[in-house]
């Protein structure tokens, strides 16, 4: 459990870490929190050549509010965001989410850019940023973008990032004022990936609910909208039978895999009650 | 009573503790030596497999290379042996280099030593290996199909061994076990499965060889759990004398049994030493000690229990499979045997037949591991009491009451051949139950059954074979070992106590507990007595060595070892006293004599005048010391009985335990703070294989479990409160009345779980029979609604 050789570079400013990247982008790696590449890299099952770590460049790592938006740099720590007040009070399902991410050491190290350019399907990140539509900010030595979180996000472990961009801050709308939300997972150990987990959030229309955004994640390619879910119920006064209702529409919708720790049969089953979950945290015992 | 007399049964703190805590611990990877080299494994990626080739030309040509070793360059070097021979099991050994052919993935295939370990793994990834792969099996069912292929191809088959235990009375007269089942008014009947799982310490195993040129002799720095037949088994190996190598365990950070087998690195790291003169060091990354280290635990059982209306159990008959993974490991079918003979657990059942089978798997060789075979028989057991009050229609308590061996029928001959020494189980059971307020947790459950609430009281007693175990035995069951623990304790010139112990502390506070009773033996204070451990050149032989019921053993030995050193003393005192041996007693830390407390001479006093020597009785000879080999009488049995309590979330799967009660009861205490560690200790681990822990392989005989993310282990949050308690009834026959008891919390978890959750699911009639209880398991045995 020892890497193969790489070179290692620490750039301290952004457009040096742009020029790597540009030089060295196809068999570069990142290294942000490492708390998913080192281990890579121990089982030698990522060998890039050269890894550019970017814990020495500035001004990546703040939280900030603008214009309705709440932007988050790349190389916030997870444990930052779980204690940010501004977090708690603009975007509370990343709070909640956030505590469900490993353990305080890894949370500790562990960055939101990181986990978005990972990308691991059974991340909370990716789907809790999907429920909130972000949008991911992007940089190169080419320029500047800005792509929406759906279109950021591949499939198993894969992104739109190209191999000289790097993830700059995460962008997320602060929206209504009547928004609500729900997050639930269940997983074999407290901080283990998901087995199956939902992350959803909610508008409210006076009784009814108005948008809703449910987000499945662990077992499936990707963070997923289950949208026959959310037609199911949007517009429509919250109560079990419609929350039931919920349930039916996302576990017809989603296949999930069967691998050594769950079959696809019960995430499945899983995510339905994670959606009727996640529904009454928001709308209460309704 | 003064305050150096009663340190047993003191809550001491151990005083391993300090210099741990301060980062001040030496393990084998603190080791670092002048000229070190760094050893590396190559290892099989196929489960099954013909050896073709093994090209090693690129990786001798690395820089920083110094050596690379296959099978072709061990001629001379033999095989690690199967120490536990039963009767009728087939020839196996443990080659240090896979030659011919692989049988499991992660079997070492070659190895390579240099200048660190990066540039060694470097290394491997440039060694050519020829496989031609060949079909695999990875369970019992499939391994014993007719035309399954043949892993070991000089047995004809995967059957190791069929070996059949025959229930007998104390007179060894058969029982009538078809009269049994005839008679029933019900026979229940189970297919258990109990997975693989293993100790997993948080230390891997790790080695240092040193060769030196001066003596020709080879220092070992090893983890092991028994230095001593670590030696004997290398030198036999290696083919050096036995007298040429020392073994050395620095602090070691658990073991729990796997650290008691050997392995090929550890031939690997001496050979290496030898060949290049230079200290080789190999620490096991944990990626290898899960697929490198002994797996244990798996077998399929089909048992049955023929039940009387009124709750007696007439008889328990049935067949385990045990899979033992690619080779017999050193100790055999040891465990799967031992859980063979000991399905009637605590219980009065007299007819009772078994037939334990042992198959080879493309898989982990299994063997030793915290529990021994025990609480696989204990699953067994307490699972066929659940469903046998189900069946006649009585509370689960009610029937172990029935059938309880009662505390005046010892010593108890048990159905599978054991001799039990004294027990109370009545009255663990009955503790357990009043402190978890049974009767309470009864009348609750239908209530809260209504609102939604489906908790379970799942009951699990067990009883523990510790103090493994009489030398005689263990040759009548094919057992190539002894179970004898020495002690020497030495006197120096100025009173100091020092005791050399063959155990070897795994971090359970052997040290302390060992110091305790020289203590009290001496009635000195317990800070003044050093021990020592860890080196084959200084310390007495064991063949048996550290295991976590053992302390009983060394206890005894070291109290018989004090005894000669205090009758040396007073014969000693005696004569300087100018009284008669006989008038002369050995109190509060020195002699005198009896009704003339002023006649005293300290330990010290006379521990002066015996290296002196000028003045000693005719006949005695000069220094004060004594040795004792205590060769257990019989084995100890332990026993307890634990309760969980559990909700079980209909929706998910999942089981919270609410409440998880322990009462144990091993002998004599030496140490009450110490006693209670190990069993958390022990639950803990219990509760890991129960719910978590698993070495799952796929069809194609990959492990997929091969690090923490995959192979789970119960963390803080999984762990519950424990409320212990204790109770004592002393072993008759160990000097001091003491038990083992390092493994007893090991035995219930995974039945009295087992037995919550299928009560707490009684609603649906789902029964658990198999672990890990994970949520997917208990949602698929759920009726789908």
């Amino acid at each position: 459990m020892k890497p193969p050789s790489f070179a290692y570079e620490a750039p301290e400013a952004l457009d040096d870490a742009l020029a790597l990247l540009d030089r060295h982008g196809d068999d570069a790696k990142v290294l942000a929190g490492g708390q998913s590449l080192v281990p890579l890299l121990n089982f030698r099952l990522a060998r890039p050549a050269r890894l550019i770590d970017i814990n020495g460049v500035p001004g990546l790592a703040s939280i900030s509010e603008r214009d309705g938006t709440i932007s988050i740099g790349a190389m916030t720590r997870q444990r930052t965001i779980e204690t940010s007040p501004l977090v708690a009070s603009r975007a509370p399902l990343l709070a909640a989410a956030t505590r469900w991410i490993g353990h305080p050491p890894i949370r500790t190290r562990g960055t939101i850019g990181g986990s978005l350019a990972h990308n691991d399907p059974s991340g909370e990140y990716p789907a809790v940023l999907l429920a909130l539509d972000a949008q991911v900010r992007i940089r190169s030595q080419r320029g500047e973008r800005v792509l929406g979180i759906d279109a950021f996000l591949g499939e198993w472990l894969s992104t739109a990032l190209g191999p000289d961009e790097l993830v700059i801050a995460v962008e997320i709308p602060i929206g209504s004022k009547h928004a609500t939300y729900g997050f639930a997972e269940v997983a074999k150990r407290h901080g283990d990936f998901a087995l199956a987990g939902v992350a959803a959030r909610f508008t409210l229309d006076g009784s009814h609910i108005g948008d809703a955004r449910i987000v499945a994640f662990g077992g499936v390619a990707r963070a997923t909208r289950l949208t026959a879910a959310e037609d199911a119920i949007r517009g429509r006064v919250p109560n079990e039978t419609l929350f039931g209702e919920a349930n039916r529409a996302a576990t017809a919708a989603i296949d999930p895999i069967s691998d050594l720790h769950a079959t696809g049969e019960y995430r499945r089953h899983l995510t339905g009650v994670l959606v009727v979950r996640a529904l009454r945290q928001a709308f209460g015992e309704a | 009573m003064s305050a150096n007399e009663g340190w047993i049964g003191r809550r001491v703190q151990r005083r391993e503790d300090l210099p741990l805590i301060q980062g001040k611990g030496r393990f084998a990877a603190d080791l670092t030596m002048p000229d070190m080299v760094h050893m590396a494994v190559l290892r099989s990626p196929h489960a099954h497999a013909r050896l073709l080739g093994v090209d090693t030309s690129k990786a001798r040509e690395l820089p920083g290379v110094f050596d690379v070793l296959t099978s072709a360059d061990l001629d001379g070097i033999g095989e690690f042996p199967v120490l536990w021979q039963l009767p009728g099991q087939k020839a196996s050994g443990i080659p240090v280099l896979a030659r011919d052919k692989v049988r499991y993935v992660g079997e070492p295939v070659a190895a390579v030593v240099a200048v660190s370990r990066y540039v060694a793994e470097d290394a491997l990834e440039l060694i050519e290996a020829d496989y031609d792969p060949l079909p695999t099996v990875v369970d019992v069912e499939s391994a014993l199909k007719a035309g399954a292929p043949v892993i070991n191809e000089a047995w004809g088959d995967n059957v190791a061994i069929r070996h059949i235990v025959p229930g007998i009375d104390a007179t060894g007269k058969a029982g009538d076990i078809d009269g049994a089942f005839a008679a029933a008014d019900a026979v229940v009947k189970a297919r258990f499965k109990i997975n693989r799982f293993s100790g997993v310490p948080l230390e891997t195993r790790g080695l240092v060889a040193s060769h030196d040129p001066l003596t020709h002799g080879l220092t070992l720095w090893s983890s092991s759990q028994v230095a001593h037949k670590q030696r004997t088994q290398l030198a036999s190996v290696l083919g050096v004398p036995e007298s040429s190598i020392r073994v050395m365990t620095p602090n070691l950070g658990g073991g729990f049994g796997v650290k008691w087998d050997c392995y090929p690195e550890d031939a690997l790291v001496c050979l290496f030493s030898q060949r290049l003169q230079r200290p080789v060091k190999w620490i096991e990354d944990r990626r290898e000690h899960l697929m490198g280290t002994v797996h244990a635990r798996e077998q399929v059982q089909e048992l049955e229990a023929a039940v009387a209306r009124d709750g007696t159990i007439l008889g328990i008959r049935g067949k385990i499979w045990a899979d033992l993974g690619a080779h017999i490991h050193s100790v055999g079918i040891g465990p799967a045997w031992v859980t063979g003979v000991s399905l009637t657990g605590q219980y009065r059942i007299k007819n009772y037949y078994c037939e334990v089978i042992g198959v080879a798997t493309n898989k982990v060789p299994s063997s030793t591991f915290r529990g021994f075979g025990g609480p696989e028989a204990t699953f067994a057991t307490e699972r066929l009491i659940e469903k046998a009050a189900r069946a006649v229609g009585l509370d689960p308590a009610e029937v172990r009451r029935k059938n309880f061996i009662q505390p005046d029928e010892f010593p108890w001959f048990s159905a599978g051949g054991g001799v039990f020494d004294s027990g109370n189980y009545p009255a663990a059971l009955e503790k357990a139950l009043e402190e978890v307020d049974y009767d309470h947790l009864r009348e609750e459950q239908a209530g809260l059954r209504a609102k939604g609430v489906y908790r379970g009281i799942g009951i699990g007693c067990y009883i523990h074979t510790s103090g493994f175990g009489p030398s005689f035995i263990l040759g009548l069951v094919g057992y190539n070992t002894s179970g004898y623990e020495g002690s020497s304790i030495k006197v120096d010139p100025q009173g100091g106590i020092t005791i050399y112990t063959g155990m070897i502390p795994l971090g359970q506070g052997t040290e302390t507990t060992l110091a305790q009773v020289a203590a009290d033996q001496f009635g000195v204070d317990f800070n003044d007595v050093r021990v020592v451990w860890g080196d084959t050149s200084q310390t007495p032989y064991t063949g048996f060595g550290s295991a976590g019921s053992r302390s009983n053993v060394a206890a005894a030995a070291i109290l018989k070892a004090a005894e000669v050193v205090r009758d040396k003393s007073i014969r000693i005192g005696a004569h300087l006293l100018e009284a008669a041996p006989e008038d002369v007693v050995y109190e509060n830390g020195g002699v005198q004599v009896k009704g003339s407390p002023e006649k005293r001479l300290t330990l010290g006093d006379v521990a002066k005048a015996a290296y002196l020597a000028h003045n000693l009785p005719k006949g005695e000879l000069p220094t004060l010391e004594g040795t004792y080999v205590y060769d257990p009488a019989m084995f100890t049995i332990a026993f307890g009985c634990h309760v969980a309590v559990v909700d079980v979330d209909l929706e998910t799967g999942e089981v919270k335990i609410v409440r998880y009660v322990v009462v144990d009861d091993s002998g004599t205490i030496i140490n009450p703070l110490l006693v209670e560690g190990q069993i958390q200790g022990g639950v803990a681990m219990g509760l890991g294989g129960a719910l978590l822990e698993e070495f799952v392989y796929d069809e194609n005989g990959q492990l997929l479990t091969t690090s923490f993310m995959d192979y789970l282990l119960p963390s803080i949050h999984e762990v519950p409160h424990m409320e212990l308690h204790q109770q004592v009834t002393v072993s008759p026959h160990t000097p001091g009345g003491f038990k083992g008891m390092g493994e007893a919390g090991m035995f219930s978890p995974g039945a009295a779980l087992a037995n919550a959750v299928s009560d707490a699911l009684l609603p649906f009639g789902v029964e658990v029979d198999r672990m890990p209880i994970t949520s997917n398991l208990v949602w698929s045995l759920l009726p789908k609604s």
